[in-house]
This record gives structure tokens, C-alpha cells and sequence, in this order.
């Protein structure tokens, strides 16, 4: 009774969660849409990266750096894209989803695959197909809030 | 609206203070249009159930947490199909499947303002 009427007057009520696993409206695919650009921009700049001519250690030593540091940022970042597209997909997008976008699984599926496929090549061209695969995930999840949020990249 | 919880009555507030129902705040928007964050309801302990009530229930991998969802359908186990309102920002029955009876702590009733 003492309880109920401190709850009463003091306004501190148990919690009851209506809540989906990650708090709501956490989710954005401008997670993935990130990431993946990082991936596209390293994948760039190893395509771009000179390999020193003559025997110069310390130009070769530089240049062995910095082309680690990208291949480093490249994987991790394809790494980081297909967990924010994994949380989409198996978090957020729920089975009455599929009415709406038949092809759901197959998009993920794919965008999935290019992530891997970032990191064991570089690709230009996957580069490339996983951000319009990431682009087709924005364009989905937004469509399934019934909001039109354009797609943007930072780069 | 069928859907719509009514307002507390003074008869409802009554038995809140005199502990025959509790009251709860909601946390989160699965519960949207019928329920926002910071709604508070009370709540029937141990009530019969039926499909369309939202119940509070004990989250199934979760041991602190309770949920608030409705209900969608009733198994020929006893076992209750949870869903939030707002589909497509609720974590219900669909991700964690049915909830046992013995999980249900009771009925939302009403809404406190």
C-alpha cells in the first residue's frame, strides 16, 4: 500500500517494455551506407597507390605501410558493413515485409556476398554493386516506414 | 476505437490504490498508435485472457524485462502469439515465438493520465 501510494506521488513507475530488441527507431541503413562507402574509398586509393620505383627502403617501407593501412581499413570496414546489414535484415525487416519486397532476402543475400567479396578482392566493380546493393536497403527500409528519405553519400 | 485503452476510472484508480492493480509505464513504440513511451497503464494481475488483450509478460530471454503486446492468438497449448501494435518496430512472437501462460502477469485494463 506504502508502495503504491509513493508510485502514486512520486511518479516512479515500473517499466513496461514495448520495445523492438534494439531501442526503437535506432535502426538506419546510413550505417551500412557508411561503411560501405569506406570500402569503395579504400578500394580506391589501393587501385591509385604507386609502387615506388628503385631501390629506396624507406619509399618502399612508406609505401608498404600505407598500402596495409588501406587493405587494413578496407576489411574492417566490408566487416562492419555486412553487421549493420545483418542487423537490418534480421532485426528489422520482419516476414509481412516480404510482401511488400519479394526480393528482400535475395537483396541482403547479395549485399552480404559483396561485403566478403570486398575484402578478399579489389574490386572496383564489387566496390561499386555493394553500394548500390546498400542503396537498394535504404530505399527499402525506408519505403517499409512509409517515409522518402532520400539517398545521399558522404564521399 | 476497439483497440483504444479507455481512461481510469475512479473505480480503477480505487483498486490501484488499493493494490488490485498495478501500474506501469511504457517504454518504446511497438505499442504505437494504442500506446506511446511514456504512457502509463494499470494493469490486472492474473486475469483471464483473450485475443486482442494487451498483457504484460515476462520477456523469454530476458529475466528483468517485462513486455506489454497483444494478443494475436491463442495455441491449442495455452500458449499466447504476442504482437506489437506498431509491426514494424516491435520485437514480439514473430522473433521469439509463443509465450507460455505461467509468462503472463496480467491485463492492461486501462490508462492512467
Amino acid at each position: 500500500m506504502f508502495d503504491k501510494l509513493k508510485e502514486r506521488f512520486t511518479g516512479t513507475l515500473e517499466v513496461a517494455e514495448a520495445h523492438c530488441d534494439g531501442p526503437c527507431g535506432v535502426y538506419d541503413p546510413a550505417q551500412a551506407r557508411i561503411e560501405a562507402e569506406s570500402v569503395l574509398a579504400m578500394t580506391k586509393k589501393i587501385l591509385d597507390l604507386k609502387v615506388p620505383e628503385g631501390d629506396d627502403a624507406k619509399a618502399h617501407a612508406a609505401y608498404h605501410n600505407t598500402l596495409t593501412r588501406f587493405i587494413v581499413i578496407k576489411e574492417e570496414r566490408a566487416e562492419l558493413a555486412k553487421h549493420h546489414l545483418m542487423v537490418l535484415w534480421t532485426d528489422y525487416f520482419k516476414p509481412d515485409h516480404l510482401a511488400k519486397y519479394p526480393d528482400l532476402h535475395e537483396t541482403f543475400w547479395k549485399a552480404a556476398k559483396l561485403c566478403s567479396s570486398c575484402k578478399q578482392e579489389v574490386s572496383l566493380q564489387h566496390a561499386e554493386e555493394l553500394m548500390d546493393a546498400v542503396k537498394k536497403v535504404h530505399e527499402m527500409f525506408w519505403g517499409s516506414k512509409g517515409k522518402d528519405v532520400a539517398w545521399y553519400t558522404a564521399s | 476505437m476497439e483497440n483504444e485503452l479507455p481512461d481510469a476510472t475512479w473505480k480503477e484508480r480505487l483498486l490501484y490504490f488499493l493494490g488490485r492493480r498495478q501500474a506501469f509505464l511504457i517504454e518504446g513504440s511497438s505499442m504505437k498508435p494504442t500506446l506511446s513511451e511514456g504512457d502509463a497503464i494499470l494493469i490486472v494481475p492474473r486475469s483471464q485472457i483473450e485475443i486482442n488483450d494487451i498483457v504484460l509478460a515476462h520477456h523469454p530471454y530476458k529475466e528483468s524485462v517485462k513486455i506489454l503486446k497483444r494478443v494475436s492468438q491463442i495455441n491449442d497449448n495455452g500458449s499466447y502469439i504476442l504482437l506489437g501494435d506498431n509491426e514494424s518496430e516491435s520485437t514480439d512472437s514473430r522473433t521469439f515465438g509463443p509465450i507460455l501462460p505461467k509468462e503472463i502477469l496480467g491485463k492492461a485494463v486501462c490508462r492512467l493520465k
